[in-house]
């Protein structure tokens, strides 16, 4: 196969599916370090996300580019109430019943999204878009904006968790909860914060996906388990982990089909999640143990 | 603890009264779709369900004047969801019979876990999968659409006869896709065809470009997709069409679909063909087509024809058995074997008379005669669609 064919089929592919899951992943990966729990309507949080943004652009007839920001401050703040009325109730009981509660949200939350927009498959805009040629490298300009966006999001996260006192203080939380509290740091805002930038990364994930391809009901649902092994491959708890982590599960996706049958291809989330909790349970870079 | 007592009888009160009220009501269970990739198709086939359903009541009721009820249920097109929904439309709803449910999946997983065990006959409007046919299922499996093994076959032969003679092809890895699939595999082959790529996908995947690339690279231009046109099916014309893997398209039933126009518009699908079945113009079409429009369907709408069908036989199966579900499947084969007085869609007053005198029926359906065989199959006959404008338009029969 001439390399330039596996570079366009295969790797951009790959890395702009793992841009997606990236930034699901890191989205987990918080939830999972700071509040400790599994995060099952991560998925459908997204859903609602890509849904709300092409509610932005049928009601202002807007470029989807722009409906992004407003998606994610939605989303951010359905986090944030999602958090106040259902998972902060929880918030001393074990944390099975926090990640099963979870699974009902995401229930709650498709039906929102299927009682709203409907069941039919939806796209911000009609029609199909061929790729641009730069040198042999066949890719189209959502692709690279969602590349480029992905590193930007990350790139001012973890910014903003290194150098800010808030960020630092979210650091504080997923080391030692206790310990933070005796510190000073309001565990209940933090909490709030972190939603929040849940949200809007679950917004933005869903957004990439439904641009780059379409937008169903059961679109984030699906996502699920590859954003968790990316999530776990990276190291439960890092950012820069859960990039790599959603870099690697995108790409080894899609050129699995170089080497196993085409409907295995979903199994490939599921191999890497069970590799890596066999073989290094703290994830590439060192995080948590679950 | 007072009022836990006080409102746990009220609760038993207030369900024993329920229980009184409804024993002049017949209840058959409707499954479908109704989430899941086909939740675009499934409304307007559950709205000509319930088109049958209201015309039996409406002329006077089952049963010696009882009314037809449907409950509803959602199979979501998978067979996990199938058999939930039936279970409890059969052991809590305790339904007569079963219309649906609409996927092949999950038709093979009721009838084998819920339906064949507890007695109760089963119609589906759109199970389509070749194994279907070889169900183990005591004659209580019927369905009012031809299986996919004659589509498979008669669009692998129309093919070579357009000079299609080498292929590749994707489809969805469930029960609708393998059979259609496999049918379609086994005829193109020894009609000297040549499969270039052949391989299934799952659904749901937000890429599917890699799948394509290993398909276009055995050197075919044609691509032939068996999956749905709301789900999958979309994001693999999708993909194939952006980055030029195959210039020319085909499509089994399931990708007939509006949504595939509305999102990639009919400008760029002029390359694409699908094949549905098609109802052969008959009287019984005509009526079911005015009866529908009167009450706001659309019936060009895929599969509204078969889903009146199958609820308009499961009524008249019903009044022949005299209600007893044990019954129903040998009424069934009865009430439309090629023999006895014609009965046409909306002619229930007419159907209940007979039925009353002791006279054999035959229902001349909507979407075909509709004579069962041993397995409860039925012939069919197919059309290749092209798109034309925003709509689907027939091209040519399918031989």
């Amino acid at each position: 196969m001439p390399f330039m064919e596996f570079v366009n089929f295969y790797l951009m592919p790959g890395i702009v599916l793992g841009s997606i899951y990236a930034l699901g992943a890191v989205g987990i990966t918080l939830v999972f370090g700071i509040l400790r729990f599994a995060h099952l309507a991560h998925g459908d949080l997204a859903t609602l996300g890509a849904f709300a943004a092409l509610g932005v652009v049928t009601i202002f007839g807007v470029s989807p580019w722009v409906a992004l920001p407003a998606a994610m401050v939605f989303c951010a703040f359905m986090a944030i109430g999602i958090d106040k009325l259902f998972y902060d109730y929880l918030s001393e009981r074990p944390k099975i019943i926090v990640v099963m509660s979870s699974l009902g949200i995401a229930l709650m939350l498709r039906a929102i999204v299927q009682v709203v927009w409907g069941v039919d498959t939806e796209t911000y805009t009609r029609g199909i878009v061929r790729p641009d040629d730069y040198w042999g490298i066949r890719i189209r300009d959502r692709e690279i904006y969602t590349i480029i966006a992905m590193f930007v999001i990350v790139g001012v996260l973890w910014a903003f968790l290194q150098k800010t006192k808030w960020g630092k203080a979210m650091r504080a939380m997923s080391d030692n909860p206790d310990l933070a509290l005796l510190s000073g740091v309001d565990n209940r805002k933090i909490t709030m914060l972190t939603w929040g930038i849940v949200g809007m990364l679950c917004a933005a994930s869903g957004f990439f996906l439904g641009i780059n391809t379409e937008l169903k009901p059961l679109m984030g649902w699906t996502m699920l388990l590859p954003m968790f092994a990316a999530a776990i491959l990276g190291g439960v708890g890092r950012v820069e982990g859960a990039v790599i982590g959603g870099l690697i599960v995108g790409i080894a996706e899609e050129t699995s089909v170089l080497f196993i049958p085409g409907e295995y291809k979903a199994a490939m989330a599921f191999a890497i999640l069970l590799l890596i909790l066999l073989v290094r349970p703290t994830g590439l870079l060192k995080g948590k143990v679950l | 603890m007072l009022k836990k007592i006080a409102l746990a009888a009220g609760l038993f009160s207030a369900t024993a009264l329920a229980s009184n009220a409804v024993q002049a009501e017949v209840k058959v269970g409707l499954l479908g779709g109704i989430s899941g990739p086909i939740a675009a198709m499934a409304p307007p086939m559950l709205d000509s369900a319930q088109l049958a359903i209201q015309q039996v009541n409406e002329q006077g009721g089952i049963l010696g004047g009882q009314t037809l009820e449907a409950v509803v249920g959602d199979s979501a097109c998978n067979p996990q969801n199938g058999v939930d929904s039936a279970t409890k439309l059969v052991n809590i709803e305790q339904v007569a019979g079963l219309i649906g449910p609409h996927c092949s999946g999950a038709v093979l997983a009721v009838a084998n876990s819920v339906t064949v065990p507890a007695g109760i006959t089963l119609i589906t409007p759109s199970g389509t999968s070749p194994e279907i046919t070889g169900l183990d299922d005591k004659g209580q499996v019927f369905r009012t659409v031809p299986s996919d093994d004659f589509q498979g076959r008669s669009l692998a032969r129309t093919l070579l006869d357009l000079g299609t003679k080498k292929v590749a092809v994707a489809y969805l890895n469930n029960d609708y896709g393998s059979g259609l699939a496999n049918a379609f595999k086994v005829e193109f082959e020894a009609n000297g065809g040549e499969l270039a790529g052949y391989s299934a996908h799952e659904e749901g995947k937000a890429s599917y470009r890699s799948n394509l690339a290993e398909l276009s690279r055995g050197g075919a231009d044609t691509l032939v997709i068996f999956d749905y046109g709301d789900g999958t099916g979309l994001t693999i014309l999708r993909q194939a069409l952006e980055n030029g893997f195959f210039t020319n398209f085909v499509g089994g039933d399931g990708m007939k679909s509006d949504a595939i126009i509305r999102e990639l518009g009919a400008d760029n699908l002029t390359t694409f063909i699908a094949s549905s079945p098609v109802g052969e113009k008959s009287n019984s079409l005509e009526i079911f087509n005015e009866a529908y429009k009167a009450v706001g369907g659309n019936p060009d709408a895929i599969f509204v024809s078969n889903s009146y069908d199958a609820a308009f036989l499961m009524a008249l199966a019903l009044e022949k058995a005299g209600g007893d579900s044990s019954k129903v499947s040998a009424a069934m084969s009865a009430v439309s074997d090629g023999q006895g007085e014609a009965v046409l869609p909306g002619e229930w007053t007419k159907a209940v008379e007979l039925i009353a005198a002791g006279k054999d029926i035959d229902y001349k359906g909507a979407s075909g005669d509709l004579n069962f065989d041993n397995a409860g199959d039925v012939p069919g006959s197919y059309g290749l669609f092209k798109v034309e404008g925003d709509a689907f338009a027939l091209q040519q029969a399918l031989n």
